[in-house]
């Protein structure tokens, strides 16, 4: 039984004295939205109910929630696809999100983009774009114009290790470097880039040696699948960042528990590591199994999974309730300061 | 017996192999191309076939691989080079419309390549999915544009741009891979690059267009066909336009529309219509009409996506307007 430490096969989280039990209990809820919302959204995937594509981050929703409560108010942050926990993290509605998927006119891009591939600029989010790297020099950029203010704001994003094969992944470190802003990286190292296994594509699959070698750029090495490791790192990392240091990084190991997105089954991954992953470092249940370890009663841990998931589903229907889009407003916004 | 039907992606994957059966300078390289097949699995089987140095996987590195291409082709190599998504061109650009446009007139290097560009929406697959960005390389000196629209092109056109001595972008879209079937034309097809097809013969207006357009401009043509007879061309190739081919159909109806998928202001549709306007005004009777998307990049809600798009009431009411001029 998950969660119970008499059958334990889950590896609990590390037991860091810094983070509070409010806080566990804040990450474990988060990482189970992420969960719960995924499965939801995979369901309407499969009826049809939404259009398109779907990515999920099964496997890896404890980097997004670990790094997403480690900012603070006013720092800003791009998630990609793997990290709905981030947006979670940072306060953006589930229902939000959903309006996303659905295409619907009240969410974040009004139908005009999908799935992951939104913003929320009022809680501090840029929208992902899907060309891989993009958004690292964006991020710096956020972090020179925190510099040149002297405000004590951190920008942060993530980059999977496929795409750390990108030009612009590079040539954001470097800048960082240079620039000495703060930002902070979080790299995903997940094994795999789409069908292509990360020591396919590079000779070095130590993320962490090169960042802190190549750009002289401090980087943690952490579990990603323990939410309260990559918690501490991020939020270290954060610190110094803040406090002048410099940028930063943290290298979160994990493994894609899905295919690339809903279509592919993911049939060229390494069964053992998927097994492995998929049920004794499950982030989800290794949180489940810190808060039972911790003392947390039982019933309590229960009544945070049923909360979620009653808020999960209260939140799809609000967003299927939303209307649908107008073509007549499509070319509204192109521009900022339009041509009268 | 009936003969055996293929699809536009079948068709694709078929020049590819018979194009590397025939030469051992040709390999194909991209992302996830190998084992898995690429994205729409347009490559699956030419890795058994081939093996490994033949059809290569790469890291997320567009511009890496683009820029290696050339320089294969530079060695006397042939290299077909896959995309993942049209839209990912605007990684690789620079390494395209320089090293890959200019070499050749500055030194006369050839550099034989083939770039393998999935565009075009009706997927849901938005704005960095779903776009249509073939109009950003007409014009540019070096380069030559092709996009097939009919299963028979796709195999003729792509065998013709592994053996032309000059980078071409080939432009498949992903809305046709499954939805067009054809008969598997022979291992000899060829379709010349720069030469427009008549799609359909008319006598009332010409329809030019290419890609996506060239289904759906026969289908609302064969909808009109008690009402007026409209000629649709082909273009296949948008760069470098086959003029001769437009304006002789343009002087045979005197009526003129344009029809593409690309966004209103990109594309290959202003390039005609400046080349009708310039060298048959004379014989038009009526302005040139386009159809195609505003200038917005391409929406994900399919209620957004499919207003966007070109549709066959969109077309046939925008021939009405111009046959009743
Ligand atoms: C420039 C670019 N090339 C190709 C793609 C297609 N693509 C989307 S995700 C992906 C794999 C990304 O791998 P990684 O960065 O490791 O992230 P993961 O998917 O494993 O989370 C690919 C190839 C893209 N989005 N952008």
């Amino acid at each position: 039984m998950p969660g119970d430490p008499a059958t334990a096969v889950v590896l609990p989280t590390t037991d860091d004295p810094s983070v509070s039990a409010e806080r566990r209990i804040e990450l474990f809820r988060v990482v189970l939205t992420h969960r719960v919302m995924e499965e939801r959204i995979m369901t309407l995937y499969k009826q049809g109910r939404i259009a398109g594509s779907v990515y999920t981050g099964r496997g890896q929703e404890a980097v997004g929630a670990g790094a997403g409560l480690a900012l603070g108010a006013d720092d800003v942050c791009a998630p990609l696809n793997r990290e709905m926990s981030c947006h979670i993290a940072r306060g953006v509605e589930p229902a939000h999100i959903f309006r996303n998927y659905l295409g619907r006119a009240t969410g974040p891009t009004r139908g005009r983009d999908g799935n992951m591939h939104f913003g929320v600029p009022e809680r501090g989010v840029f929208p992902l774009v899907s060309m891989l790297g993009d958004l690292v020099p964006v991020v710096v950029g956020a972090a020179l114009a925190f510099k040149r203010r002297g405000e004590a704001r951190v920008a942060l994003t993530f980059f999977g290790d496929g795409a750390f094969n990108c030009g612009d992944v590079h040539e954001g470190l470097n800048l960082a470097g240079v620039l000495n802003v703060p930002v902070v990286f979080v790299a995903q190292s997940n094994r795999v880039a789409y069908s292509t296994r990360t020591e396919m594509a590079m000779r070095n699959p130590n993320l962490s040696e090169r960042i802190e070698g190549g750009y002289a750029i401090p980087c943690a090495r952490v579990d990603g699948t323990d939410a309260i490791a990559v918690h501490v790192a991020v939020r270290n990392a954060v610190e110094r960042a803040r406090a002048g240091g410099g940028p930063q990084a943290i290298e979160a190991l994990t493994v894609r528990l899905d295919g690339h997105a809903a279509h592919d089954d993911g049939r060229y991954m390494d069964r053992d590591l998927i097994a492995e992953y998929g049920t004794r470092r499950d982030p989800v249940e290794r949180l489940a199994m810190r808060l039972v370890l911790d003392g947390v009663p039982r019933a309590e841990v229960d009544a945070v999974r049923a909360g979620v998931i009653a808020a999960v589903a209260g939140a799809l229907a609000e967003a299927e309730s939303a209307p649908a889009p107008d073509p007549a407003d499509l070319a509204n916004g192109v521009y900022a300061s339009p041509l009268s | 017996m009936a003969a055996e039907t293929i699809t536009y992606l079948e068709a694709i994957r078929l020049a590819m192999r018979d194009a590397m059966a025939d030469d051992d300078r040709v390999f194909l390289i991209g992302e996830d191309v190998g084992h898995f097949g690429g994205p729409f699995g347009v490559s699956t089987g030419l890795f058994d076939r081939f093996g490994a140095s033949r059809v290569i996987d790469t890291p997320i590195s567009e511009e890496g691989f683009v820029g290696a291409a050339f320089g294969a082709a530079w060695m006397g190599e042939r290299p077909i080079v896959e995309l993942q998504f049209a839209d990912f061109v605007t990684c690789p650009f620079d390494a395209i419309v320089t090293v890959g446009a200019k070499t050749h007139w500055r030194n006369g290097i050839a550099l034989p390549v083939v770039i393998r560009l999935p565009s075009g929406g009706g997927v849901r697959g938005g704005p960095f999915h779903a776009s249509s960005p073939e109009g950003w390389f007409v014009g540019v000196a070096g380069l030559k544009v092709v996009c097939p629209g009919t299963v028979d092109d796709a195999y003729g056109l792509l065998r013709a741009a592994v053996e032309d001595d000059d980078p071409v972008l080939f432009f498949e879209h992903k809305g046709l891979y499954r939805r067009l079937r054809g008969i598997a034309p022979p291992p000899s097809h060829r379709v010349p690059i720069g030469r427009a097809a008549i799609a359909r013969s008319g006598t009332d207006a010409t329809v030019v267009t290419y890609g996506s357009g060239v289904d759906l401009a026969l289908r609302v043509a064969d909808a009109l066909a008690d009402v007026a007879s409209i000629e649709v061309i082909d273009l296949r190739t948008i760069w470098p336009v086959d003029a001769d081919t437009v304006l002789a159909s343009v002087a045979r109806t005197s009526r003129a529309l344009v029809l593409q998928e690309a966004s209103r202001s990109t594309g290959a549709g202003d390039h005609v219509v400046s080349l009708i306007a310039r060298e048959a005004f004379a014989s038009l009777d009526a302005p040139i009409a386009v159809v195609a998307p505003p200038d917005t990049p391409v929406p994900y809600a399919p209620e957004l996506e499919d207003a966007y798009l070109p549709s066959a009431a969109s077309l046939r009411s925008a021939l009405e307007a111009l046959l009743a001029w």
